[in-house]
């Protein structure tokens, strides 16, 4: 009888089990029904049309471009946040935190409006920089709103390798910079890898701040997600819901490379 | 006087003055110590006394808020870690986890020496040394904890460091790879010649490979010198109560046999230990521990060497535990049991009472 008492779940267990099943349920539901709507017919026209072709080609190369720039302003942040002590530390860390938690379009306001008007948009026009309504200014969209995530994930990533593998290195005489290139990096590969995936996710997928920086210009600055948008507002269901795929597919992608190498990567750091 | 101190100074090999740290949790306050070079000290104290920081700060990766390093002379105070010389070994071992045992070892070399076969014939010598040879190829998460210990060994003595400081290097391991480990790193410091600073909280430790001492407090260094001098002469309150040794005695190797040296502490009072000491008639201090010495009012009949019948002198109830002192024709010796022994035992002041201890209890130090 006690046995059986044991195996039984309780009241708690049953519920919480149940509403996890049916919302992730629900969830693929939403997700699965993109794929359903349009026709196969109407999918392969839209995919090869010229505004599609063109946005995925765009969110593509933007992202990388500004994926690759992050991470190479990140990898320094992250690693002087974990390792440093310096004055005013805990301002930049909250100073970095604080466009995950304010909407993205309030960035994308903020950075047109520096780039836009003032004195520093004035300064880089001189200079024969253009970031408003253009590419560059995607780029520079892309790489504010996906900066704070791959700071996030890099920070722990790094107070993750115990410091004394640095000292032994040292120790044995290498100096700062070979140390960081023998050891930390690598010792942080899972962690650099799965910092790039979501960067580069990030990126592909920023709506707001890239409409706003780079004006969602037709053939210009359009990319996917814009893409998405203008195409539902002018009824074109088809090119949105194969925007929509694209952009679901990419996501898949990444989050199976994040489960499959960089997790795996990370252990026994 | 001046002269004096110069030399004296200059001919120290490694000096700490008055260098202190703060590291908010972990601090040092004014440490001093001196080395002799191919000295091997053991720094003893409780968890948390800055231990550590002492040694990680000598080998640059904190850098002192007042105080002087000097190595062979020279000032390394603001010296950065990797002009030092100085090898480091924690208890965790710190193997990097993306090379294999023989990258791991050739590390260091790799910086130093670009010939592919001098390093890999240097990597196989010390490997041979600390019998490592046959995990050359292995991944170091597939090693035991002995095994990657003496990888770092290996990793620290290949590059013939001027210092080896070593943090707790055995505490994660068994009695029996301890015990193991330290023979193999006797030899192999006394092969590559090198100076040592080991942190520990073993007492064997300073028994089995210390020639100097350091006993720390709350990032101070409360007493250092040679093993026989810190035992047996504590400066302070707190060394006598840390080390705990209170019986400590002058004697001389009279003889001994299949691995056990008998010394005469008194006339006619002979011990016997598991030391081993070569030469007859040498003088030496001899240590038990109280712990170690078992009470009975019979004598029994056991493996135990050490068997002695005396009268209790003493009897002083001190916190949670009991002092006995014994009187063994002249000899005073002291011992540690519970309330709930002496009650049972009956021990009491004017009592005749047998002694036991192992021969492995009983520590021979030099007093040369």
């Amino acid at each position: 009888m006690n046995y059986k008492i044991d195996k039984m779940r309780s009241k708690l267990e049953l519920s919480f089990i149940s509403i996890a099943f049916i919302f992730t349920c629900i969830l693929f539901i939403i997700i699965g029904s993109i794929f359903l709507i349009p026709s196969f017919e109407g999918f392969i026209n839209a995919l090869f049309s010229d505004e599609i072709q063109f946005a995925l080609r765009l969110t593509l190369s933007t992202s990388i471009i500004a994926a690759s720039c992050v991470m190479l302003v990140a990898i320094p942040t992250a690693y002087s946040l974990a390792r440093y002590e310096f004055p005013l530390k805990s301002v930049v860390k909250s100073i970095i935190d604080l466009p995950m938690a304010f909407p993205e379009i309030v960035l994308g306001i903020a950075i047109l409006m520096m780039f836009g008007n003032q004195f520093l948009g004035n300064v880089l026009q001189n200079l024969g920089i253009d970031i408003v309504f253009t590419t560059a200014g995607v780029i520079v969209a892309q790489f504010f709103v996906a900066f704070p995530y791959s700071v996030r994930i890099l920070y722990s990533t790094f107070n993750y390798v115990n410091p004394r593998y640095e000292f032994v290195s040292r120790s044995l005489g290498y100096g700062e910079f070979e140390t960081l290139k023998n050891i930390t990096l690598p010792l942080a590969r899972g962690g650099i890898f799965a910092s790039s995936v979501v960067t580069i996710a990030r990126c592909i997928g920023t709506f707001g701040a890239v409409l706003l920086v780079g004006g969602g210009t037709y053939l210009k600055t359009e990319t996917l997600s814009i893409a998405i948008y203008y195409n539902l507002s002018l009824g074109n269901i088809d090119n949105a819901i194969t925007a929509a795929i694209i952009l679901v597919v990419i996501s898949f992608i990444a989050i199976f490379v994040l489960e499959k190498y960089a997790y795996k990567d990370m252990e026994g750091v | 006087m001046l002269i004096r101190i110069w030399r004296e100074f200059e001919a120290m090999f490694l000096e700490v003055n008055n260098l202190s740290v703060d590291l908010g949790q972990f601090h040092l306050i004014d440490v001093n110590l001196g080395l002799e070079k191919e000295d091997y000290m053991v720094i003893i104290g409780p968890t948390g006394s800055g231990k550590s920081v002492l040694l990680e700060t000598i080998a640059g990766f904190y850098r002192p808020q007042s105080g002087r390093i000097f190595l062979e002379g020279k000032d390394i105070t603001h010296l950065t870690p990797e002009k030092r010389g100085i090898s480091i070994i924690y208890q965790d071992y710190v193997l990097f986890p993306h090379m294999n045992v023989f990258e791991n070892i050739a590390y260091g070399l790799k910086k130093r020496i670009e010939d592919k076969e001098v390093i890999e014939s240097s990597v196989v010598d010390a490997a041979k040394r600390l019998k490592i040879d046959h995990l050359l190829d292995r991944n170091p998460e597939t090693l035991s904890g002995g095994e990657k210990q003496r990888t770092a060994i290996a990793r620290s003595l290949i590059v013939e460091p001027n210092l080896l400081l070593m943090d707790e290097p055995f505490s994660a391991l068994d009695v029996n790879t301890h015990t193991y480990l330290t023979d193999l790193l006797k030899k192999a410091v006394s092969d590559y010649q090198t100076t040592c600073i080991h942190v520990s909280h073993n007492f064997n430790d300073v028994w089995s490979l210390a020639e100097q001492v350091a006993v720390m407090r709350d990032g101070e260094i409360l007493q250092q010198g040679v093993v026989a001098d810190v035992f047996s002469k504590p400066r302070h309150d707190f060394v006598a109560d840390f080390v705990g040794v209170r019986n400590i005695f002058q004697g001389e190797v009279v003889g001994g046999s299949k691995g056990i040296t008998d010394v005469e502490i008194d006339k006619n009072l002979i011990l016997h230990s598991s030391d081993t000491y070569n030469t007859d008639f040498k003088e030496v201090i001899v240590v038990i521990r109280p712990e170690n010495i078992i009470f009975s009012n019979q004598p029994f009949v056991s493996s135990i060497r050490n068997q002695l019948k005396g009268i209790v002198t003493e009897v002083v109830l001190i916190g949670p535990t009991v002092w006995v002192e014994v009187d063994v024709h002249g000899t005073s010796f002291k011992g540690i049991i519970t309330p709930s022994s002496l009650d049972m035992l009956g021990i009491k002041k004017g009592n005749e009472i047998y002694l036991s201890f192992k021969s492995v209890n009983v520590k021979l130090i030099d007093n040369d």
